[in-house]
């Protein structure tokens, strides 16, 4: 890949996002940032991943934090800076990702090699999607789907201008419900080498 | 009966925003020290005299401000712009500490003196970070000696959160040692004139005391998590080096002179009559002429939101204090414990560490100051004993959790930081213990003591 192309995929709980950030990494070769960013934070600072990972993507109790002077005790706050701060590194140091959540659309923003992406989806399907996958009933799928966009809305509005999965945030907002993960993934294949014209998989090159 | 009300509404809304954290703290405070004036001292009193009183101006151009030649005048209330100017004077001085690399200097002379031995060095810092919290502000303190440990425990192998846990509740406690140490005992002392003798023969006694058995208590607490890690370094010794952290001799030099000029004025201010006040200045304008160029970015470097949010708190409390509300909060006290002082003194201290365990501990002394002088006045206790334990009430207390003072706030970022998050649980599972250990250590002090 000889330009540099970033992929920031926002979704919903349920949605298959997840699925479409990892067939689009495949896609074009290059690495999928999610909750692995803190393997690689704790693998470069020789500490425990383990301690990190309970507060990935979690938003902070305002009532049980306090900020001085910039410094946070809100160790939510600590490690989503974190992975802001190591992102900004990959970006800025040219490399080609796709990055899952996290605020990407926004902390990227002035990358003009940044494709954003939100995937949303019907609530039937991203509850049948839930449960199939956890194994769980209905009503636990539904709880389990609020309780995880609660969370991922209240920590992308703290750390971001834009509301959580407004349109107005990212150049394409696709619903994986109407068409199905992998014809979402082809459109939206479409639309980066539409936008990316050099942006096409290592073995194609 | 309005202004009252008012002042109340005031001050409630100015803690809520203070906790909830949304705005800026000094943003808060000005904004509610903005709507005191107008509403309080303006709309409800109509009493021109009562702003000057809190706007308080005219003190600064007494004599009395700079220099008290024994004389003990009338203590004032409203903004305590003796506070305001010590603490940017000993910002900037500790600034330029800071440029010349005096903290980590210290830390690496330390943990190279114990060579680099795990235990050594967590009983060495915790002494460390009590010794200068006395002295300098407990943010500088474990801004410098957190981030040192943590590269300490990277090269030796070490879990850093226990350590940095201890020292932070080293540099509380002693900051609650003198009457520069923490700013409620700045204000306190400015407040209630009294000297940095007066503190470190009265605070300063109960910290060492609870140095002594916190150093033992964590020690205990923590042994098994050091006992495992090796210890000894072999490698980026010269990274290590003291003489590597110094990074201009000569500034080096100067700023080690201040710094002791500082704490010798500080410890004789009482015989020498130089008030905190003029001793800050003193300091800042010689660290700025001897800085050089550099006095503009040392300049720039004044933390002003503190500044400004101390402006801001002193309005606020002087609405209260104007209005009368804080003697009526002194005399339900003084109803409640029936002139009792050992009763007086268990509410002072429980009350000020159990809220300042939750909120920012400077607005909370700066508002039982006037209650504590009505407390003494009204009931004849002795103010210097109720002092005493307001001051070791809101400075201890604030050790309990992760948000109850600002060293902790910092500490634990720093550990969060570097990939070392520290979880409420984990913090309050030392600090808990040992904060009601030292306040009732500091409780039977009092009783023995003065009773």
């Amino acid at each position: 890949m000889e330009k540099q192309l970033i992929i920031a995929l926002g979704r919903e709980f349920g949605s298959g996002g997840h699925i479409i950030a990892q067939q689009l990494a495949d896609h074009y070769q290059i690495p999928l940032y999610d909750h692995n960013l803190l393997n690689h934070i704790a693998t470069e600072r020789n500490v425990n991943h383990e301690n990190l990972k309970k507060y990935d993507e979690h938003p902070k109790n305002p009532f049980l934090t306090r900020t001085v002077r910039g410094y946070s005790n809100s160790p939510e706050e600590n490690i989503a800076r974190m992975q802001f701060e190591y992102i900004r590194k990959k970006a800025d140091a040219g490399e080609s990702f796709v990055l899952v959540g996290r605020c990407g659309e926004s902390i990227l923003k002035e990358n003009p090699n940044m494709i954003s992406i939100f995937v949303l989806g019907d609530e039937e399907q991203k509850i049948q999607r839930t449960m199939e996958r956890n194994h769980i009933s209905r009503e636990k799928a539904k709880r389990m789907m609020e309780q995880h966009d609660y969370k991922r809305k209240t920590y992308h509005n703290h750390y971001s201008k834009g509301k959580w999965g407004d349109s107005r945030n990212f150049d394409l907002s696709i619903n994986s419900s109407k068409l199905g993960l992998d014809e979402t993934t082809s459109i939206l294949i479409d639309y980066i080498d539409r936008r990316h014209p050099i942006a096409t998989p290592m073995d194609e090159n | 009966m309005l202004a009252q009300i008012l002042a109340i509404i005031i001050f409630i809304i100015m803690f809520a925003l203070i906790i909830l954290d949304k705005f800026e703290r000094h943003i808060t405070t000005l904004v509610c020290g903005l709507a005191t004036i107008v509403l309080v001292f303006g709309l409800s009193m109509h009493s021109m005299n009562a702003f000057l009183e809190t706007l308080n101006l005219r003190h600064i151009f007494s004599i009395g401000f700079w220099y008290e030649a024994g004389t003990v005048t009338e203590s004032s209330s409203g903004i305590n712009w003796a506070t305001i100017l010590f603490l940017a004077g000993m910002m900037i001085m500790v600034e330029g500490m800071a440029r010349a690399g005096f903290f980590r200097w210290l830390c690496m002379t330390i943990a190279n003196a114990v060579h680099y031995q795990v235990i050594p060095i967590f009983i060495t810092f915790m002494i460390m970070s009590f010794v200068l919290a006395m002295f300098i502000d407990s943010i500088t303190v474990i801004l410098f000696l957190a981030a040192v440990t943590v590269e300490l425990a990277q090269l030796l192998r070490f879990n850093p959160i226990p350590m940095i846990l201890s020292e932070i509740f080293c540099a509380n406690l002693g900051g609650s040692a003198t009457m520069c140490g923490d700013p409620p005992n700045i204000i306190i002392g400015t407040s209630l004139r009294y000297t940095f003798t007066d503190f470190i023969t009265n605070t300063g006694l109960m910290a060492v005391l609870s140095l002594v058995v916190m150093v033992l208590f964590f020690y205990f607490c923590y042994r098994k998590e050091f006992s495992t890690t090796s210890g000894a370094v072999t490698e980026n010794m010269e990274h290590l080096s003291p003489k590597s952290a110094i990074k201009d001799k000569k500034a080096f030099l100067i700023s080690c002179i201040i710094f002791l000029c500082a704490v010798v004025l500080l410890i004789t201010h009482a015989q020498t009559g130089l008030t905190v006040a003029f001793i800050g200045v003193l300091i800042a304008l010689i660290t700025l002429i001897t800085a050089g160029k550099e006095a503009i970015d040392l300049l720039k470097s004044i933390d002003y939101k503190t500044l400004l949010f101390f402006i801001g708190l002193f309005l606020v409390v002087g609405g209260l204090e104007q209005s009368g509300i804080l003697e009526l909060v002194a005399s339900f006290i003084g109803d409640v414990s029936g002139g009792n002082m050992k009763i007086m003194i268990a509410i002072i201290i429980w009350v000020s560490a159990i809220a300042s365990a939750f909120v920012d501990n400077i607005p909370f002394a700066a508002t039982m100051i006037p209650i504590i002088k009505t407390l003494a006045a009204t009931t004849g206790a002795d103010l210097s004993v109720l002092a005493w334990t307001l001051a070791m009430g809101t400075d201890i207390g604030g050790s309990a959790t992760p948000i109850g003072a600002s060293a902790n706030v910092v500490g634990t970022s720093i550990a969060a930081r570097e990939g070392h998050p520290i979880s409420w649980k984990q913090y309050c599972k030392s600090a808990i213990p040992a904060t009601f250990i030292v306040i009732l250590i500091s409780m039977v002090c009092i009783y023995v003591r003065y009773l």
